[in-house]
């Protein structure tokens, strides 16, 4: 018979190794990307640990582009980047003046707007996505930026957050700021966000992964290569031009996630932080 | 300070919804600029459109495989997590490595790691088995809704896990004293008092199988045989290829409905739980 702590120290082995052994299925995934990536073409489909180690793929990547153009994949990473940057400042923005404005000011209306924006939240995407992409060939945004993030700019779910989170500061430092002659837009971007890090940070690594993520919108309102997020690019590359050359998609692939995992390992905290105070977009 | 917020709203949200249902009773192509009141009938076409029974099929199907392995899993990994202090946040994190992965960028490394000729199948094949994952119209809604597993197990691992430490530890240890069993006690005690927990997860797991896209864009095109068509699928595809805006946005309309009939049944059968334990 097994005493106490034996027991108990087996259990503990035993849920470190079930842990872990699931971590394994969770990481596979992305060790065989990185090392696809960086293998000989032939050896993709049937090896795990590459022969040698080739940057053939990654110079591919780099190096196509018609005649002297920069590669459309470094174009696609800048537009990605633009696209998210702005669309990230501008759902922290105004997310926090609304927010501000909700939580601590009174007019009138206020809380049919309070309610509306949790209303707002209920309605699937799904029901947007067409008349958006008609509200854009009427305005004549196809292929533009504005046409990629102007939907997103600002969003229900951010401003929410800062509203609640916007409640818990003190009164007294609004006063004070007020009595100094302070404008409430100042008193929203010198007060409440630097004592909101953590909310203000929440909304923007999650708008900039969902941006840096979005593929649908995209595809329906970019036709023109050269302004392609890298998500469709890379998309339409691999179901296109690039579909039996497996290597490039791989590296195009690794390239698509890697600042997300950058992202995710400096700001690691707020991830979790953001899923458990839940609410947070699926 | 609100003014830019409701402005935005009203043209970017209020308009094309309203737009969109208007659109929903009219037959229209995007390109000519007629237009024709056809009242219902988009709709009763839904009804008799294959596709339409098709995906809907598929969407079961996803769900069905979907709900409860991510259910079951991220549980049992938030029950696992829960009992451990050390290393705990490196286990949660790297859990949640699966989440932030981008849809193209997944879509395209299980494609080729799970195809006909697949590192996974040569392995496979070593003990004289090859499973046609994508290739085989029976399988591939299950295969992409693996994948979906695999991306959002952390997540749904760290709401659990969430719920689990908001319960209070003396109820646990009353129950020990009381001498309830392991199982009664996860059966009486856990599982009910998590509820809010599985409610939001359901909720969310329902709304996702509703608008699976990119997945089956990317993996299989919507083959085998239709095999793993989506309701986006269709819509994408009526609307911005064959362009019945029309007919795409009474689709999108009567999918949203479903998606909220299903959501509102879950919401309901779960809170009925509650109240019985």
């Amino acid at each position: 018979m097994l005493n106490r702590s034996q027991s108990k120290f087996l259990s503990l082995t035993a849920t470190y190794a079930l842990l872990a052994t699931g971590l394994i299925f969770i990481i596979f995934p992305y060790i065989w990307m990185v090392l696809a990536s960086l293998k000989p073409s032939a050896e993709i489909y049937n090896r795990l640990i590459p022969t040698r180690i080739t940057l053939e793929h990654y110079r591919m990547v780099f190096s196509l582009g018609s005649t002297g153009s920069t590669s459309p994949f470094v174009r696609a990473i800048f537009n990605s980047l633009v696209v998210s940057s702005i669309t990230t400042l501008s759902v922290v923005f105004f997310g926090a003046i609304t927010g501000y404005a909700l939580a601590r000011l009174r007019f009138k209306g206020q809380n049919l707007l309070k309610n509306f924006i949790l209303f707002q939240m209920l309605f699937p995407i799904v029901l947007f996505l067409i008349p958006r992409f008609l509200l854009m060939i009427r305005l004549g945004w196809i292929n533009t930026y504005q046409g990629m993030f102007s939907p997103f700019m600002m969003s229900a779910w951010g401003t929410f957050l800062f509203m609640q989170f916007f409640k818990t500061v003190p009164q007294s430092l609004i006063d004070a700021a007020r009595l100094d002659g302070c404008s409430e837009l100042r008193i929203v971007f010198r007060i409440m966000l630097p004592l909101s890090k953590s909310v203000t940070i929440i909304v923007a690594i999650f708008t900039f992964m969902s941006m840096w993520d979005e593929f649908l919108w995209y595809l329906i309102v970019t036709k023109d290569y050269n302004l392609m997020p890298l998500s469709v690019l890379l998309g339409l590359y691999t179901r296109g031009e690039y579909s039996s050359y497996p290597g490039i998609q791989v590296a195009g692939a690794t390239l698509l996630t890697l600042p997300i995992l950058a992202l995710f390992y400096f700001f690691r905290e707020y991830f979790t932080k953001g899923i458990t105070m839940t609410g947070v977009k699926g | 300070m609100v003014i830019p917020y409701i402005l935005f709203t009203i043209i970017f949200w209020v308009y094309p919804l309203i737009w969109g249902i208007l659109i929903a009773f009219k037959k229209w192509n995007i390109i000519s600029p007629v237009t024709e009141f056809v009242g219902l009938d988009n709709f009763i076409k839904i009804l008799h459109d294959p596709l339409f029974w098709i995906s809907f099929k598929n969407t079961l199907i996803f769900m069905v495989v979907f709900v409860p392995l991510s259910i079951i899993c991220s549980l049992m990994v938030a029950l696992l997590l829960n009992r451990i202090k050390l290393l705990r946040s490196f286990f949660s994190l790297g859990y949640l490595m699966s989440y932030v992965s981008a849809g193209v960028a997944y879509s395209i490394v299980f494609r080729l790691l799970f195809s006909g000729d697949g590192l996974i199948n040569s392995w496979l094949g070593k003990v004289g088995i090859t499973i046609p994952w994508f290739s085989s119209p029976k399988l591939a809604m299950v295969s992409i809704a693996f994948i979906v597993v695999w991306k959002f197990l952390g997540y749904y691992s760290l709401i659990f896990l969430a719920g689990l430490q908001s319960i209070p530890s003396t109820i646990y240890e009353s129950a020990e004293i009381a001498g309830a069993s392991k199982w009664m006690i996860f059966r009486r005690i856990t599982v009910p008092l998590l509820n809010p927990s599985f409610t939001i997860i359901l909720i969310f797991a329902v709304i996702l199988s509703f608008n699976i896209f990119t997945e089956p864009y990317m993996i299989t095109g919507g083959g085998p045989l239709d095999s793993t068509q989506t309701f986006m699928m269709q819509i994408y595809y009526q609307t911005f290829t064959a362009l019945h805006a029309g007919y795409g946005s009474s689709f999108a309309i009567t999918v949203a409905i479903i998606s909220f009939t299903f959501v509102f049944i879950v919401k309901k059968t779960i809170e009925k739980d509650m109240i019985y334990s």
